[in-house]
């Protein structure tokens, strides 16, 4: 108020002031526009460098040879680069995912956005955050003590570490993203047509069926795009089950076959690789060919989202995805193919007799619909929707129990506040712990300032156009990237490039790159969220852009962005692919002296004590409970916080 | 009851929560005549209309008491098939609601859902039932367009053509035109007096004059009560309450 007294009354300093608050204006822009543009930076960086060192090969092979070539044996004598096992490997492993999660997620989605009362919804949903929050690594423990023992057993394998091992754990992995983003989509369809169905006197499993999830399923369709991104980037669970071996599966259904991804690839060979080498090109081209696909597939569900919600007010002449000549026999088709897949699935991984049975069952079924009435269809198909949402919690369930109560009595002080000893047989994670942390502070040090910069250019500063397409582009791109490229990324630039050697601040740059597109989302959603009237309000009253962003915008804002820190914050926690080459050692008894120094990681530590020394059972679960402890309890504040404002703001 | 009564309500009481929305209300509605329902906005028109067809069902926390009668048997009987209700009882929605499908599945989903699969007898039916709403003509060429795609009037018949193809005995109209200019309006307000040939109409309106044209007969509700409820000639002209006649004649507060 008084300010406002000065103002008027000093016109001759007010105009000085004037002069010297649009200078302070105009920096303050250029300052977030920097931070916008780091993203495309970054991109443009890591494609830079990932093709850089990917040249040699592709001039020494040949582009077609590289990805055709149907041996890799980078170590022989004569070495081979040929990648097509490892992309058939990846698709495959993919895939069986799909067939495992697609399912499960729907049936669970339409659960909780259909039929689940509030109460119930309020179990699941939490449940299905945790089971996102879980690391990966823990998944491939998980998989690698429980899973692969059970394939072994049940198929009477010599090693259970087989594509079914792979593609289920990949499945669990997914079926959060699948989930989420599927009810989303069907929560976001207007209660009209609910009424207008039932209204005609359809059945709730009709109007579920025939009505809601179709108008749902581009929503679903992205969904499941998404997971079959994760699916594509994922390294550390997959290399821990899927056996590893560079072959195409024979029959190619075989699913009883071990079988080698692009990242696994990556993953096992990139720590033991001569810089410079051969070997090490075709590594990045290995890792360029990933990049190709994940973004491919990430960049077409943004796409398929974006329509959505551009056209979520169904305008007329809204251009459809597909044109209406063009649905029925896609769709049809995709019908058929379906189910040819499924029936090729049940007699390659179930008991002859048992497949043709069910098989038998689904026929009589088809045939008999018509004799049932639709009140038995709903029953069972209400039946089979409860079945996947309890199919879910259940895998939650049994992978908490394990680590839990096998992780528990390793739990002592000592653990918590030793070094180890005997290559983590003994002696306790301290510096496990501490490195974590100290990896994961800096992560987030650097990515938080340019990613709540980024979000505030983006929403603020701009109209939609093309800078912001550009950006925004870029930071698609960079959240769909899979982390493992990151980690080269971050080895070849920060520490063979700056010559920075294996070091906790490269590990700190590498997670804060990848976490950055977390918080610029979560951070531009909370700005979106902040009504304009509060804007104009301000300024209005005659106050500058950015007094109005610093003291109208941002405080209710703030509970988001601390989301996606908190979120941001688990998701480095508990990432090994970004800092196994680039900042983490296995056993050292001290703490890092400088950020020049490389640094202990419990994901990591958890990854080498699993795959590569026996007979650490105790100390095993005993990290991998504090990982889990660890980002589990990040997430749950990150719940606490979202929920909590969220109330606050609903009154 | 007079065999000429098709919905019957008595001592109809409902609560949503602690709000007691409808007030002891008992009415009768006579078959192929159109009934409307006027009064003030809040005063429970549109949850007696979703009374009828039971829609209020989805509502948490709803409380019924009392009876409501179709064709004298009481649709709150335990054992009642909602959904046959349903069938027996369309409705036509304030905003029209056709789904995200073709004009044609649009009016195919209800006959389909009742398990007509003949593709013939389903063309027929498409046929008959936008040919009753008045809207063949206009899309007769393009009915597997989008039905997003049609102006807003459009989707309001091509919403009743939806109704009709399942073949309901009564149709329930809660403010169909308040989305629509004069023009549309114009059309739908005809397409009800054909209506009332084969169907009974109840419908929900806030214009005075649109009550006066269409209705045969009309119920005037306020805070929850139904007040009177007579031939529209006599409402209109000699209601018997003081409340109803300060409505009419806009003399209201
Ligand atoms: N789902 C609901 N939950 C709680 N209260 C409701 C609900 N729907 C309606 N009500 C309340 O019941 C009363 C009657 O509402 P109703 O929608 O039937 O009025 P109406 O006569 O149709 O009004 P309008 O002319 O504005 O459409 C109102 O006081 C309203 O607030
Ligand atoms: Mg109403």
């Amino acid at each position: 108020m008084d300010r406002a007294g000065t103002q008027m009354g000093d016109p001759g300093r007010d105009s000085g002031r004037n002069t010297a608050a649009a200078l302070r204006e105009r920096g303050i822009k250029t300052l977030f526009f920097c931070t916008a543009a780091t993203a495309v930076i970054v991109v443009a960086f890591i494609l830079l460098f990932l093709l850089a060192d990917a040249l040699p090969i592709f001039t020494l092979v040949g582009l077609p040879d590289f990805l055709l070539g149907q041996t890799w044996a980078p170590s022989a004598a004569e070495p081979l680069y040929g990648i097509f096992p490892l992309i058939v490997g990846t698709l495959l492993v993919t895939f069986g995912a799909m067939v495992f999660a697609v399912p499960l997620s729907i049936g669970t989605a339409v659960y909780i956005a259909e039929l689940a009362s509030p109460r119930v919804k309020s179990i699941l949903k939490p449940a299905i955050e945790l089971l996102a929050g879980i690391p990966s690594v823990v998944f491939g423990f998980f998989g690698l003590i429980v899973l692969t023992d059970f394939i072994r057993v049940v198929f009477d394998l010599p090693t259970g570490e087989t594509w079914l091992a792979a593609s289920v754990l990949l499945g669990i992995m997914a079926l959060p993203t699948i989930i989420s983003v599927s009810e989303d989509a069907i929560t976001a369809i207007p209660r009209e047509y609910r009424e207008g169905s039932l209204a005609i006197g359809a059945t709730r499993w009709q109007t579920i069926s025939r009505v809601i999830v179709p108008a749902a399923l581009s929503g679903i369709a992205a969904a499941i795009i998404l997971g079959i991104g994760r699916a594509v980037g994922e390294t550390m669970a997959v290399m821990m089950v899927a056996g590893n071996a560079a072959i195409i599966p024979d029959p190619i259904w075989n699913i009883l076959s071990p079988v080698r991804t692009l990242t696994g690839t990556l993953g096992i060979e990139m720590g033991e690789v001569a810089v410079g080498s051969d070997h090490y090109s075709a590594l990045f081209g290995v890792a360029v060919v990933l990049l190709v696909i994940t973004l491919i597939i990430n960049l077409s569900a943004v796409a398929i989202l974006r329509h959505i919600h551009e056209g979520s007010s169904a305008r007329p002449g809204r251009k459809p995805l597909l044109p209406a000549q063009l649905k029925e026999p896609v769709s049809r088709s995709l019908k058929y193919g379906l189910i040819g897949v499924v029936i090729i699935f049940l007699f390659a991984a179930l008991p002859v007799h048992l497949a043709v049975g069910i098989l038998l069952i689904g026929v009589a079924g088809y045939f008999g619909r018509d004799r049932i009435s639709r009140f038995h269809i709903e029953k069972a198909s209400f039946g089979l929707i409860i079945i996947s949402a309890l199919t879910v919690l259940i895998i939650l369930v049994i992978i908490l129990a394990d680590i839990v109560i096998n992780g528990l009595p390793a739990l002592s002080w000592e653990f918590l506040t030793q070094p180890p000893t005997d290559l983590g047989r003994g002696g306790g994670i301290y510096p496990a712990i501490i490195g974590t942390l100290y990896l994961v502070a800096g992560a987030i040090a650097i990515a938080l300032p340019l990613g709540v910069g980024a979000a505030i250019y983006l929403v603020e500063y701009t109209r939609e156009g093309r800078i912001t397409k550009l950006i925004r582009t870029g930071v698609d791109l960079l959240n769909g990237t899979p982390s493992i490229v990151f980690g080269l990324f971050g080895f070849a630039f920060i520490v063979i490039y700056l010559n920075v050697g294996i070091s906790m601040l490269a590990g700190q740059v590498t997670l804060a790159l990848m976490v950055m597109p977390t918080i610029i989302r979560t951070t531009e959603e909370s700005l979106k969220s902040i009504p304009a009237s509060l804007r104009e309000g301000s300024l209005a009253l005659g106050a500058t852009k950015w007094q109005t962003i610093s003291r109208v915008v941002l405080p209710p804002a703030v509970p988001g962005i601390v989301t996606g820190s908190i979120l941001s914050i688990g998701r480095a926690a508990g990432e090994t692919a970004p800092i196994m080459f680039t900042a983490v050692v296995f056993s050292q008894r001290f703490l890092p002296d400088s950020v020049f120094d490389p640094v202990m990681a419990l994901p990591y530590h958890l990854f080498i004590l699993a795959t590569n020394v026996p007979g650490a059972s105790a100390s095993k679960y005993g990290t991998a409970l504090v990982l889990l402890i660890l980002v589990v309890g990040l997430y749950s504040a990150a719940i606490w916080v979202r929920t909590h404002f969220q109330n606050k703001i609903r009154g | 009851m007079s065999s000429d009564v098709i919905i019957a309500t008595h001592d109809l009481n409902l609560w949503y929560n602690s709000t007691h929305a409808l007030q002891s209300v008992s009415m009768q509605v006579k078959k192929n005549n159109v009934t409307a329902l006027i009064g003030p906005s809040g005063c429970g028109k549109s949850t007696l209309l979703r009374c009828f067809n039971r829609l209020n069902d989805l509502i948490d926390h709803v409380r019924v008491t009392g009876e409501i009668t179709l064709d004298s048997e009481n649709i709150h009987r335990p054992g009642t098939d909602v959904v046959s209700l349903r069938k027996r009882v369309g409705m036509v929605f304030q905003k029209p609601n056709p789904f995200p499908k073709s004009i044609y599945e649009n009016v195919a989903y209800g006959p389909r859902v009742h398990g007509v699969r003949d593709t013939k007898e389903l063309d027929r039916i498409v046929e008959e039932s936008l040919r009753h709403a008045a809207l063949w003509d206009e899309v007769k060429d393009r009915l597997s367009d989008s039905a997003l795609s049609l102006s807003g009037g459009q989707q309001q018949r091509l919403c009743i053509a939806r109704t009709l193809a399942v073949g309901p005995e009564v149709i329930l109209m809660d403010e169909p035109c308040s989305a629509l200019d004069p023009i549309a309006t114009a059309k739908i307000e005809n397409l009800i007096d054909l209506l009332k040939k084969e169907y009974t109409v109840i419908i929900v309106t806030h214009n005075m004059q649109q009550a006066a044209r269409v209705s045969d007969y009309t119920g005037f509700m306020y805070l929850g009560k139904l007040i009177e409820c007579g031939k529209t000639s006599q409402i209109f002209e000699h209601p018997n309450e003081e409340l109803t006649e300060n409505y009419i004649t806009g003399r209201f507060g």
